[in-house]
Parts: structure tokens; sequence; C-alpha cells
């Protein structure tokens, strides 16, 4: 039998211990490992990868919920191509998201750098913060949609006060969709906020204090100290918030529907209008899986640039 | 004094019997009714809607003597779970369906054709139900469900409003001609900040107008868009006209929550399309109201009638499908459409509950003799078996006419081929289902 030997100088810091190999692990260890896992693993598998899985399966299927489903095979995937509505639905949640994204990040790092200059009270600004994000979308919604009436909403009414013919923004081609972004902004920027300001305390005072001696401005400490340092916090908020972009759905639904025309439809909205209000389960499925495989494609691509531009403390 | 420390394994094993505890739990609650129950589906979306269907349960135990059990859900979300219901299994013996969804059910084979049930129950009495509710309840030649309420839209008018201006109110029988009611939506719409109508910029608001034009939305044959029509057209341009070029209706602020009843209500607004549906509702207006047929146009005044009915689904069968019957027989019955009416909440689908539907208004009566035929006319809602789609479709191109930032060709040139695919498929279904049965 081979033994490894391990040694080390005298007065050097001991070796961590090598992991153990699963086939080393004690039966019970084993069973306990797994009765731990349980909780989350077995809610996992039922609602998460069985319907992934479901999905892929009645894709291939034509069904309309009463009849029995017959096999189609790829016909659902060859219908997306000339469907009007599933493009301008997959062309409005790409702009919805790359619009949405980037003023997400730029409000929650300016409000995390504001936070972290040493506020007194800190604690209650931050909550007050993280009560859009905190609150349900759709009474969010609600709120907006009062916001923005053409006559007497808050909102044309304080352009009114700069002389501004403020327009019908939900009724609007043009300005629906903006009116959208602009109201899930001030819905989802307390997240990045949060988690921005976290990584901003975590950042050490002696690279700042390092940085001043060094005769670096307060743009270049920002640019050379901050960014790098919370370039990992900031790539969980951009994965998390794309993901979480792409699968818009409640507020387009209740401030307006989709309208007008198709212009706030966006591909999660669509999936819901085939699968359940036009019984086309399986073309509503091939829109799922053409939607996972593209939050998939862009986290991936995302992930091979957080080589380049992530920086972690290590 | 000792404590006895839990280790791991006794945590582990507390754990895990706890879990098993937990699924027993939730398997034991999953089981149904006991055998025997009556149960019904419904939408209820307020505590007078509620107190009404707890009134309806009262009826069904006192008459039927078994248990009943009704699953009432908020109407936006009572088709979705009534979906899952039937692919599951576990919908209930009778369920209420909008009258506009009944072709949709049956063509999928979901709820069962019921003439077989009718022809071998001698105590049924089909011909008490208004003409316009079996027509609604109907498809491909069968009868698929029994009207519960029926009603055809009608013209709400501010008295109060019309009072002050000085203009006397519209015949309580006969209905305006369209040029008269331009004019008077014209005239009232005078001073700032009041209108001369409302209504919905949608499809089911719309059809009113092109029924009363002679126009519909599918041709003849039901397997092409009619809505490009001569006669749709003059429907859809008159009412987009009110809207566009008159303006005498209040700005369209959103998509989603535009409400006639709401704008009503305000008390600036001389005239309202609605259905007696919603009497309840303005009955807390603080100005006084009545209503009056819908304005004729040049087929007449034949507005949109809709209504609701109950079904039962396909999978009923045997001893179940004997308490169904007799279940929906009694939540159709006239003593529990009397319950509806009393209650305000609509029309009842019958003639012998109509004395239970009763003033104020003053005028209300009129709904009846609309439904009887004898004062204007009613053209029951032609749906197609896909109309989720068609409604979808028209709900997102329509608004942009009514908005005035498409006209109306404009809008039906994108709408019509669209619209053509979905007849032509709503034509094979029903085919399909004409042959199947």
């Amino acid at each position: 039998m081979a033994v490894e030997v391990h040694t080390a100088a005298p007065g050097a810091p001991p070796r961590p211990r090598p992991p153990t190999s699963p086939g080393r692990w004690r039966g019970s260890e084993t069973l306990a490992a797994w009765l731990f896992l349980l909780p989350s693993l077995v809610p996992f598998l039922i609602f998460t990868a069985g319907p992934v899985v479901a999905a892929g399966v009645i894709s291939l299927l034509d069904w309309n919920l009463f009849s029995p489903p017959s096999f189609v095979g790829l016909h659902n995937f060859a219908r997306l191509g000339p469907d009007p509505t599933f493009w301008s639905a997959l062309v409005n949640t790409v702009y919805f998201t790359f619009v949405t994204v980037p003023l997400t990040l730029l409000v929650s790092l300016a409000l995390a750098l504001l936070l972290n200059q040493g506020l007194k009270r800190i604690a209650v600004f931050r909550s007050l913060l993280l009560l859009p994000y905190a609150t349900i979308s759709v009474a969010v919604a609600f709120v907006w949609i009062w916001l923005y009436i053409p006559h007497g909403g808050l909102i044309n009414s304080l352009l009114g006060a700069f002389g501004i013919d403020g327009p019908a923004w939900l009724v609007s081609d043009t300005w629906a969709m903006p009116a959208l972004v602009a109201m899930s902004v001030w819905k989802s920027f307390g997240f990045g906020m949060v988690i921005f300001l976290a990584g901003l305390q975590a950042i050490p005072q002696q690279l700042y204090e390092a940085a001043r001696v060094d005769g670096a401005s307060p743009w270049r400490s920002f640019r050379d100290v901050t960014l790098p340092l919370l370039s990992p916090a900031m790539f969980f908020v951009v994965v998390t918030s794309v993901i979480s972009s792409f699968q818009v759905f409640d507020q387009a639904l209740v401030m307006t529907n989709g309208g007008p025309g198709v212009h706030t439809t966006t591909l999660v909205m669509y999936i819901y209008q085939t699968g359940f209000l036009n019984y086309e389960q399986g073309y509503a499925a091939a829109q799922s899986i053409v939607l996972f495989a593209f939050i998939a494609v862009i986290t991936g691509m995302q992930f091979l640039l957080q080589r380049r531009l992530v920086h972690y403390d290590n | 004094m000792s404590s006895s420390p839990c280790s791991r394994r006794s945590l582990l094993k507390l754990a895990a019997a706890g879990g098993l505890a937990a699924t027993g739990a939730l398997t034991g609650c999953s089981s149904g009714p006991p055998p025997g129950t009556a149960t019904w589906s419904m939408w209820s979306s307020s505590p007078e809607e509620l107190k009404v269907w707890n009134d309806f349960s009262r009826y069904v135990e006192k008459t039927m003597h078994v248990r009943s059990l009704s699953s009432l859900t908020p109407s936006a979300g009572y088709a979705p779970k009534l979906d899952l219901q039937l692919v599951s299994g576990t919908a209930s013996l009778v369920t209420a369906l909008n009258g506009w969804m009944i072709p949709t059910y049956a063509a999928r084979g979901s709820h069962r054709a019921l003439d077989d049930l009718i022809a071998r129950d001698p105590d049924f009495d089909r011909d008490d139900f208004y003409p316009a509710s079996q027509s609604i309840s109907s498809f491909a030649g069968k009868t698929y469900a029994i009207g519960f309420d029926v009603a055809p839209a009608v013209l709400y008018y501010n008295k109060s409003l019309l009072d002050k201006a000085g203009i006397d109110p519209p015949s309580r029988t006969e209905p305006m001609t369209w040029a008269a009611f331009r004019e008077l939506a014209i005239e009232l719409s005078g001073p700032k900040g009041q209108y001369g109508f409302t209504c919905a910029p949608l499809m089911d608001d719309l059809i009113s107008w092109i029924y009363s034009a002679g126009g519909n939305v599918m041709n003849k044959k039901q397997d092409a868009s009619a809505l490009d029509s001569p006669e749709s057209l003059d429907g859809i341009n008159f009412l987009v006209d009110l809207f566009v070029k008159d303006r005498v209706t209040p700005p369209i602020s959103n998509l989603v929550t535009e409400d006639a009843l709401a704008n009503f209500l305000q008390g600036n607004v001389a005239f309202m399309q609605n259905g007696p549906w919603q009497v309840l509702n303005v009955r807390d207006a603080k100005f006084a109201w009545d209503i009056v047929p819908f304005p004729a146009g040049p087929a007449g005044s034949t507005p949109r009638v809709s209504g609701s009915s109950f079904a039962i689904p396909s999978g009923v069968e045997g001893d179940d499908l004997d308490l169904a019957w007799r279940l929906l027989k009694t939540l159709t019955s006239t003593g529990a459409l009397d319950i509806y009416a009393r209650a305000g909440r609509n029309n009842p689908a019958r003639y012998s509950a109509g004395s239970a539907f009763e003033p104020p208004p003053a005028n209300l009566g009129i709904v009846q003799q609309i439904l009887a035929g004898k004062v204007g006319g009613g053209h029951p809602y032609d749906v197609t078996t896909n109309w989720n789609r068609v409604k979808q479709l028209l709900a997102q191109d329509l608004p942009r006419a009514f908005l005035g930032e498409v006209t109306v060709p404009g809008v039906l040139r994108g709408l019509t081929p669209q619209l053509d695919v979905l007849m032509r498929q709503h034509k094979d279904a029903v085919r399909q289902a004409t042959e199947d049965a």
C-alpha cells in the first residue's frame, strides 16, 4: 500500500489539508451530505430541472392542453422564423435589457458611492433606497401608471411646469418602452446599490491612502482602485440583472399589456400569450427553449469576458 | 441543571422525520372532496359577488340535499386556473364559462355536449331561456352550456348633465339614430373637461357599432375576416371618429386600466356604452341617470349580446354525471337566478326569472324587452374557437386607431392577413369538431 508522505520545512506555516476524496467519506457522512442537500436538491429537480426537460419535450409536440399531444419534430422551432411577433418580442426584450441594465448599474453605483461617503444614518438611507426593490412589481407598476397619466399625472405636471408638453407615455409608439425602462430602473437599482455598497466597504482604505500619497486624483483612485476591486460585485450584478431583464414580464403586462401594437411585448409575455391564451403549448415551449439558449449564450459570454475584466483579490 | 446535548446524528434523524411527516401531511391534504359533493367553479372578484355565490351554495344544499362546494376565483385568474384543473382532472363537476370562451373549450373537447342529457330530462325547459343565451351556449349545432345571465349593451346617460344643458332625455324605447347621437355627444362635449361619450377602445365595445352597421368580425362562411367590409368599416370609422375627429371622449391615458365606468362615474360624461351588468356599480353615482337602447346604425340597433353559462367538463361520468346535471339545472333554475337578479348582478338568462331584475334605474326593464325582441334588437357575440388570439391581436392594434396614431385602413391592412389565418384555423376547428361529433 502506497503511503503519501508530506514534509514541511521547520517553522513554515502548516500546509492546508488536501480535500478528502469522496471515496474516503464514511457512509454516514455521505448520507448526511445528501440529507443536507435534499431540501434544495429536491425542489430544484422538481420545479426547475424537471420543467426545463419537460419544456424540451413539449417543444416537439403539438398540444393544446386538452387534446392528446402529437409529435411534430422541430416544426415549432421552424415556425419561429416567419413569426413577426416573435421577432418583435425578441428585439423589444434585447432593447429593454441593453438599456435597463447599464442605466441600473450607473444609478446603483452612483448611489452606493454617495452612501459610502461616511454619511450619518446610512442604514436609514440604505433602507429607504432599497424600498422600491422590496416592493411588489405589480403594485409599483400601478403607481407608475398614475405617474404617467398624460393629463394630471405627476410626471407631465412637472414637465408642464417647465413649459414641456409631456407625451401620452404608455400609449405612445415612441415613449412606451422608455417609460417601462425608467420604471424598471427605479424598481431595481436598490439591489445593485446594496451589493456595490458592500463591495465598496470591503476595499481596504490603505489602498486609497497609498494612491493619495502617490498623487492620484480622486478620479484616478476611482478608476484604478475602486473599479478594479469592485469588478467582482459588478460582474455579479450584471449577470443577475441581464438574466432578470430578459425575463421581464409583470411590469409590461400591467402597464401596457404589450402595446401599443407590439411595441412593449416582451419574449416572456409572448410565451405566456402563446401557451395560455392561444393554447399552443408546444410553440410556447419552443420559444422558452430559444429564450433559455439566448440567456445561456449571453451569460456564457459574460463569463468569458470576466477573465479579462474582473479582478479578484487573490 | 444538566443539559442534554443534541448530537448531529439525532438532529438529522429529527429533520428527516419532520420532512417525512410534512410530506405525509401535504399528501393527505391533496385529496379531493368526498363523493357526492356538488362542486362548482365560478369567478368572484368582490364581497358582493362572494355573497351571491354563497347564497347560491345555500340554495343548492337546500334544494338538492347535498353538500355544495364552490371554487371561487377572481375573474382575471379564472380561465388559467380552470385550464389547469381541466388538464389535471381536478375540475369541478360544473364550471362557469364566459360565453365567448364556449367555442374555445368546446372545440378542444374540454367540456361535453349536453344534448343527450337535455333530451332525456322532461323537467328541463329549454324554451324558458332567451334565444340569445341558447345561441351563446351552443357550438357546431350542439348545446355545450346552460346560460345564467345574458344581456345586450345599452347606452347609459347622465340625466343631471343633460338637464343642466337643457336637453331632453333620449326616448326610452326608440333607439337614437347614429347622427342624432353624434350631434348630442358633440353638443355635450362643449365645456372644458366635459365629454359626450365614453367606451373602451377595444373590440368588446367596438363590435356593437360594427353589428349595428351590418358588419361583423368574420364573413358568413367564418373563414375570413370581414372587418374590412364596407359595413364593418362604417361602424369602426364612426366610433373612431368620435375619439379622434370629434374628440367627444375622455383622452386615453393608458391601454390597460382605461375604464369607461370610471369615466362615467366622474359625472362629466353624458353617455356611456356598457352592459346592464354595470347597473349595480352605477347605482353609486352621485347624479341622476338611466339607460336607453343602443343607438341605431344603418342595420338598426343591434348591439352585442353577451352572457355566461354553466357547463360540464368532459371527464365527468357515471354517478358524477347525474349529480353534475342536477347541479347544473339547480344553478340555472329560476330560483337560483332570482337570487342572482335580486342582487342586481345582471340580467338572468331565463324569462321566468325576469321579474326579479327591478329598477332603479327606471328604464331597466328595457333590457328584457330588447332580449325578447320587443324593442331594438341584439346580436349574439359571434366568436371563433381561437377568440383569445383574435382578441389579443385586435387589442394590440385597434387602440392605435383610437389614439389617432394609425388610420383605420392602416390598422386593417396589417390585421386582415393575420385575421384571415386565424379564421381559417377556426373553420378547420369547427370542421374537425363537427366530424368528431
